[in-house]
């Protein structure tokens, strides 16, 4: 049997990254939907912007806050500021679901 | 230079040096900080090394003027070595360079150069000194002999206006992004090392026959591959001697140390076998920036990183000389490097693509040869290094399977959640039937065997199904806009006026029928699908020039070098080197809003005859101005992706119909074309090309995204969507299919 991540060990004491508090049911609801959505439905790929729709609204307005900020455009992640404002728009435009 | 206030200018500046110090540990922080203090900047080497090259050989045949220029390119590269570097070598002088293909992007450049360093999307640095160079010797010479130009040679300027800027069929950006999308043969350079090829390139060249007409051009070949593999090897000892250098005059003794180990381990890989798994991560370094440095394209995939690498994970870790930390340090400067590489597009493509992001794609999980779930620690950890590290590149994902065990999702779910848009998810079964069928026709079967496609098949650039070192074909290539062929439907064959692009008002595809003489739904259905059909062969057409141009001009030995079987063969991969030959494909945009559009007209005009179809036109043309009770009525029809099977059966007959429209054409090296949905963001520039549609969409407005449902058009929660989606038959997109969505952060993390 495989380990998972959380039998390796890990120490990295100089590292930087703090980890979030997941919500189990929406992490519940959010594998779910993408193991029935590949693996029952037979859809091929899916890929996922989670950062909330009034934070990209709050990004655009004030790009100096969000200097790291990555969305995932289609097929590729990049930093917020990079991409053209027409192309912010439509990322804000897309529907954002809740369970 | 003023202050950005938009743009990749402004977010350079926001970050440098400062805010991205992130990762595992002090010297991945340190890496990371080097990364986002430099600006993206041009590297004028490789230009220089063509041009030397070419100016050298007037008269001398194709292949052979191709082979010693990637041979100069390699020996020209820069051998710095930076401070906390574990991992050797860089494509480029500087950090964050790109290397740009001056063959390809002349003729643009020789107009827009002098933008180059001010302009909002993808600005690049250069100095004065290369700036001058550029502008005064390397561009004139290159300008007239662009692949673009040459295609233009092809065909008449109105052919050549309707494929660049029309905005329904495109292939302007295959013709400056060739030689990408590829998997090398991972295991066997990282198992073999190059001399493996070297001492078979060298057998087959003494084994030809002279007295074989079929010697003549392989004698060319295998000289030039011979030409190119001695300048790696010779990479290798001059970073090796650089290596040594550096740690000659090192004060702290633990870093010299550092510096004498990186010298030792140059003078074994990429040239010979890697010995532990420090050197496998210097071959899958060195590998992935010579094939971004030969080809101009946006993605060198690193496949499943987890398989090839594990024997060496494995075996390093039961000797005790490595650490899982270790390990992902490893992994996490790889993801800085490659992140590195920008990605150098035209102006225009910037202003639709722009981010100067590359793709190389890293795949965990999956299935292994025998059919068995094939994670393993690597998998977990590639996906962990991510976290810690934070940067753009690579495209990681997770092949998903139903043995694929639920610990390893809820990694890649956890990972996902922390809104970096990684990883992608990738469901294996249909991408093992993809490749079964790979260019292989409507109906027909591809070259791969069961176990190429178990053992080697995963995912290239963003979604595209392919295979370690079987296949070469350029996936990212036809562009279809099919909300401007439902434009053209309503509108006998017109593109709209007040839009971007060139033709605007004029008939860009074929007159299909006036609105008014469609009498039912199947009459004016039947005139969608020939818009449709048409844009497919019309591209086709320009796509076969393309193809024919790059099989005769733009080899690339090292993609040829690293096919199985390729060098045996001796054919380039241009020239259908590959076991598995594909492409180049046809992409649609705008599926969303076709399907919407075609709801709405059967519903308002034809079911509910609250409206004429010539009234739909009028109003489209018109961009709906004195028409809002009319757009309302469009608006409320049915939407796919609501599992609403009014618009979901209309979604999964046009979907099938533009994969049977473009597998029954055959390519010009033999193969048949493969259908894709995945045109990333060009969904915003085929928008601002595109007028009215009759889903209620205003002219210029994005259409919708990838295969996606339209923006705000799925009101039913991400469950409806994703019935909506399975409906569709994804193993008939044989060059791969890409959909997002967006979960609230809310949702999922307790702060954010």
């Amino acid at each position: 049997m495989t380990a998972t991540i959380r039998d390796i060990p890990l120490n990295c004491p100089e590292a930087t990254y703090v980890e979030p508090v997941y919500k189990e049911a929406g992490m519940r609801n959010f594998t779910n939907l993408v193991r029935t959505m590949l693996n029952d439905y037979g859809v091929y790929h899916v890929q996922f912007n989670t950062i909330n729709k009034e934070t990209l609204i709050d990004a655009k307005a004030h790009p100096e806050n969000y200097p790291t900020l990555m969305v995932r455009v289609a097929g590729y992640s990049v930093y917020w500021t990079d991409i053209a404002e027409r192309v912010q728009d439509d990322i804000i435009n897309r529907t954002e679901h809740s369970f | 230079m003023a202050t950005p206030t938009a743009g990749a200018a402004l977010g350079n500046e926001l970050r440098a040096g400062t805010v991205a110090k992130v990762g595992s540990t002090k010297r991945i922080q340190e890496l990371n900080g080097m990364l986002h203090s430099n600006r993206p900047n041009v590297d004028i080497t490789r230009a220089r090394a063509y041009t030397k090259v070419y100016r050298e050989t007037e008269g001398m045949p194709s292949l052979m003027r191709r082979y010693k220029a990637s041979a100069e390119v390699y020996r020209t590269l820069s051998d710095n070595v930076y401070d906390y570097e574990q991992l050797v070598g860089w494509p480029t002088k500087r950090i964050r360079g790109a290397n740009f293909a001056i063959e390809l992007h002349a003729h643009w450049l020789a107009e827009d150069l002098p933008n180059l360093r001010d302009r909002t999307y993808d600005p690049f640095e250069i100095t004065d000194e290369d700036y001058k160079e550029l502008e005064e010797d390397l561009l004139p010479y290159w300008k007239d002999k662009t692949m673009a130009v040459q295609w233009g040679h092809y065909v008449t300027p109105e052919e050549w206006d309707r494929a660049q800027f029309g905005g329904v069929s495109d292939v302007s950006n295959y013709l400056c992004a060739n030689g990408s999308h590829f998997i090398p043969a991972w295991t066997e350079v990282i198992q073999h090392g190059f001399v493996k090829y070297y001492e078979e390139a060298k057998a087959l060249l003494a084994a030809l026959d002279p007295n074989d007409p079929a010697s003549i051009d392989k004698r060319i070949f295998y000289h030039g591959i011979l030409e190119v593999l001695e300048a790696i090897r010779d990479w290798g000892e001059r970073l090796s001697a650089s290596c040594a250098r550096r740690a000659e005059t090192e004060k702290d003794p633990q870093r010299k140390q550092e510096l004498e180990k990186m010298a030792e381990m140059m003078k074994r890989v990429p040239w010979g076998p890697a010995t532990s798994f420090y050197d496998a991560c210097e071959t899958a370094w060195a590998v992935c920036f010579f094939l971004f440095v030969e080809g101009a394209g946006p993605s060198i995939t690193w496949s499943r990183f987890d398989q090839y690498m594990y024997p060496y994970y494995k075996a390093d870790m039961e000797k005790g000389i490595l650490t899982p930390e270790k390990a992902m340090e490893l992994i996490e400067e790889l993801y800085i490097k490659v992140t590195s590489n920008v990605w150098f597009q035209s102006t225009q493509m910037a202003y639709i693509f722009g981010g100067y992001y590359r793709y190389p794609h890293l795949d965990v999980g999956g299935l292994d040869e025998n059919g068995k779930d094939a994670t393993n620690e690597l998998s977990y950890l590639c996906l962990r290094a991510m976290r810690y590290v934070k940067t753009t590149s690579p495209a990681v994902s997770i092949m998903l399977h139903q043995k694929t065990p639920d610990a390893l999702l809820y990694e890649a779910c956890e990972l996902a959640a922390e809104g970096m848009g990684h990883p992608s998810f990738f469901n294996c079964e249909s991408l093992y039937s993809m490749l079964e069928h790979r260019a292989g026709g409507l109906h027909g079967y591809s070259n791969y065997t069961r176990k190429d496609i178990l053992k080697f098949g995963s995912p290239i650039g963003c979604v595209e199904p392919g295979a370690e070192g079987l296949q070469y074909g350029h996936t990212d290539s036809g562009i279809i806009n099919v909300a401007g062929c439902v434009f053209a439907a309503v509108t006998n064959g017109k593109k709209a006026t007040g839009v971007d692009g060139s033709l605007c008002g004029e008939v860009v595809t074929y007159e299909s029928g006036a609105p008014e003489s469609f009498q039912s739904f199947d009459a004016f259905y039947e005139a969608v699908k020939g818009q449709v059909k048409y844009a497919i062969d019309e591209c086709h057409a320009n796509l076969l020039i393309c193809e024919k141009l790059l099989a005769e001009q733009f080899n690339l030995p090292t993609f040829t070098i690293l096919l199985d079987g390729a060098l045996e063969r001796a054919v380039d991969a241009t020239a259908g080197g590959a076991k598995v030959n594909i492409g180049p494909t046809m992409q649609m945009v705008g599926f969303g809003t076709l399907v919407d559009s075609v709801a709405a007209i059967k519903k308002v005009v034809f079911e509910d005859h609250a409206a004429t179809l010539a009234e739909v036109a009028e109003a489209c043309m018109k961009n709906f101005v004195g028409y809002d009770a009319l757009r309302a009525k469009l608006l409320a029809a049915p939407k796919y992706g609501n599992d609403d099977d009014f618009a979901d059966d209309i979604a999964a007959d046009l979907w099938k119909w533009f994969a049977d429209c473009t597998m029954v054409l055959k390519m010009y090296r033999g193969h048949y074309c493969d259908a894709a949905i995945q045109m990333v963001q060009s969904n915003v520039g085929y928008g601002a090309m595109t007028g009215a549609t009759p889903n209620g969409r205003l002219a210029g407005q994005p259409i919708s995204d990838t295969m996606s449902a339209t923006q705000q058009a799925d009101t039913n929660g991400p469950t409806a969507a994703a019935r909506s989606y399975g409906k569709l038959d994804f193993p008939a997109y044989t060059n791969g299919t890409l959909l997002n969505m967006w979960i609230s952060q809310s949702e999922l993390l307790a702060q954010s």
